[in-house]
């Protein structure tokens, strides 16, 4: 409990110091909000075409596909409000020795990792998403009752731990090798793929990677089965497991990582 | 009259040369830089791929979406991811606007060629470096996605749509040579460099053939330079569209025109703005 209110009591402290630099530099402050707001409504601009000339893809009609995009840009923003800058650069610190100052201080680095470089900024794009999964589950016509729409944001809750978690693994590679370049941009390539095609249009080979390997198959998909009550009892054991197996991995591959870190230019 | 003529070819060839070392160079940075090779595979993967799960997804119900099939479906992404990955000018944009802020612009100002015309050969280099191996990589993609491949069998055509991917290549490093020039003006252009390529990708047609969109939509986008950039020579690369090639040749040679045009008047109001110390 005294370790629970101390950390808080850091996260607190973080974010203060965050805004406070933000308030110096202004100048690209709603920039992520910008960038990302694009991507997704240039997204629905896709379906939106897609849709107007065929009334389904698989099982999912455009409802649907509108709850998808908005639920894998509402994991997206919430992960750019909290932690993204932060996780982000983690292979620099680790190639350039500024690890040291993270393990250095009484507390713990990744917690400082996740919440020193908070984004504001971003919060718009949380609104944005909001729109979108309510103009979803109006196009669906989905009768939306208080147990769905909680079941629905525990599954966006895993979700957005799982992403985070996978987020810290790619990155955690730099502590064993040279350069994670190539699977951080692996990441990058699996998410710009994922966010466009929805969990239930991959098959065979495609499913194992996207279900599996990089979990970005599952991550908007299972929380719009769940309210659109698609979701398999089969999916949700999965969804449980692969959050649960990946914490496990992240965990031990970072603890391994800061045991393998010999400081500067390792 | 006759030495005239021989000291304008001199000075011609002389100026040719200049750009063609550049173009050299560029191409041995290239080899340089062999991860950026694996990027550019990845990146043509992930297109051919969504395009793939999608659209087979798609079309186990129907025979045609849009008067395509999904042979010319598929064929259509592989074509347009190809001349997607051709086009490398967006980094023009980015050099130009780094440059300007960290004050290191200076270097192409006193360099004896024109700025524009470096940053086109540049462009020329990366491009013939890659050119060989996207041809690569589409052929593997067609092989590997047994993907049934349409093309064009008239000449005629084939020789448009050729003219109209080197027009569009040419329109889209003016376009990002202008953006970067912006850099002058309005200090950070960053954020809006990365909206304008996810916004380029929609409208060239990279994301979806543009016949999707509904038809105001795309008799709009006909008049702006985007719609002869990837989609109709695309389009024409299939076998379709063949009678929209003279007016994207007109449209897309006009729009170069323009730009130019508000190229040099940009160059010569805000080159003054530039302090070579960064900003």
């Amino acid at each position: 409990m005294g370790r629970m209110k101390r950390n808080l009591r850091v996260v607190r402290v973080l974010i203060e110091m965050r805004l406070q630099n933000l308030m110096m530099f202004r100048l690209s402050f709603f920039g992520p909000f910008f960038v990302d707001s694009c991507v997704f409504l240039i997204q629905l601009s896709v379906f939106q075409a897609v849709y107007y000339n065929v009334d389904r893809i698989g099982t999912w009609g455009k409802g649907q596909m509108f709850l998808y995009i908005g639920t894998f840009s509402m994991i997206n923003a919430i992960n750019m409000v909290i932690c993204f800058f932060g996780i982000n650069g983690i292979p620099d610190k680790i190639k350039n020795g500024d690890m040291d100052l993270y393990l250095t201080k009484p507390v713990s680095p990744l917690l400082r990792l996740t919440f020193e470089r908070i984004n504001p900024g971003a919060v718009p794009l949380l609104i944005l998403s909001g729109v979108i999964i309510a103009s979803g589950i109006r196009k669906g016509g989905i009768e939306i009752t208080p147990s769905l729409m909680l079941g629905y944001m525990f599954w966006v809750a895993v979700m957005t731990v799982l992403y985070y978690l996978v987020e810290i693994l790619i990155r955690s590679l730099s502590f064993f090798i040279l350069s994670s370049g190539s699977a951080v941009i692996l990441e990058e390539t699996g998410l710009a793929l994922c966010m466009q095609l929805p969990g239930i249009v991959f098959y065979g080979v495609y499913k194992v990677i996207f279900y599996m390997i990089l979990p970005y198959g599952i991550m908007a998909t299972l929380p719009v089965q769940f309210l659109t009550r698609e979701l398999t009892l089969g999916g949700v054991m999965w969804g449980i497991l692969v959050a649960v197996v990946f914490t496990m991995l992240t965990a031990f591959v970072w603890k391994q990582g800061i045991r393998h870190y010999n400081s500067a230019s390792s | 009259m006759e030495q005239s003529w021989r000291e304008f070819t001199r000075k011609g060839e002389k100026v040719l040369r200049k750009y063609l070392e550049i173009i050299k160079i560029f191409i041995k940075t290239q080899l340089a830089w062999r991860g950026d090779v694996v990027i550019q595979i990845l990146f043509t993967l992930t297109k051919i791929l969504f395009a793939c799960l999608l659209w087979r997804t798609i079309f186990k119900d129907r025979d045609q979406v849009a008067g395509f099939t999904i042979n010319s479906m598929l064929s259509y992404y592989i074509i347009s991811s190809f001349l997607n990955q051709m086009d490398m000018s967006s980094r023009v944009s980015g050099e130009i606007s780094q440059r300007i802020r960290n004050g290191t612009f200076s270097k192409y100002m006193v360099l004896p060629v024109n700025i524009q015309g470096y940053f086109i050969a540049m462009e020329l280099g990366i491009v013939l470096f890659y050119l060989s191996l996207d041809v690569i990589t589409s052929v593997i993609w067609i092989f590997a996605f047994h993907i049934r491949f349409v093309f064009v069998s008239d000449p005629v055509a084939f020789v448009g749509a050729m003219i109209l991917i080197l027009l569009g290549l040419f329109f889209m490093a003016q376009l990002n040579y202008y953006l970067g020039l912006l850099t002058l003006k309005y200090e950070e252009i960053g954020t809006f460099l990365m909206i304008k390529d996810n916004l380029v990708a929609f409208i060239t047609g990279s994301l979806i053939p543009l016949v999707l969109l509904p038809q105001g939509f795309v008799a709009v986008m006909k008049v702006f330079p985007f719609y002869y950039v990837t989609y109709l020579p695309s389009m024409l690369l299939i076998g379709r569209l063949k009678g929209e090639l003279g007016m994207g040749l007109l449209v897309l040679a006009c729009w170069c025109v323009i730009l130019q045009a508000v190229i040099y008047a940009t160059w010569h109001n805000y080159r003054i703005k530039y302090d070579g110390v960064g900003i």
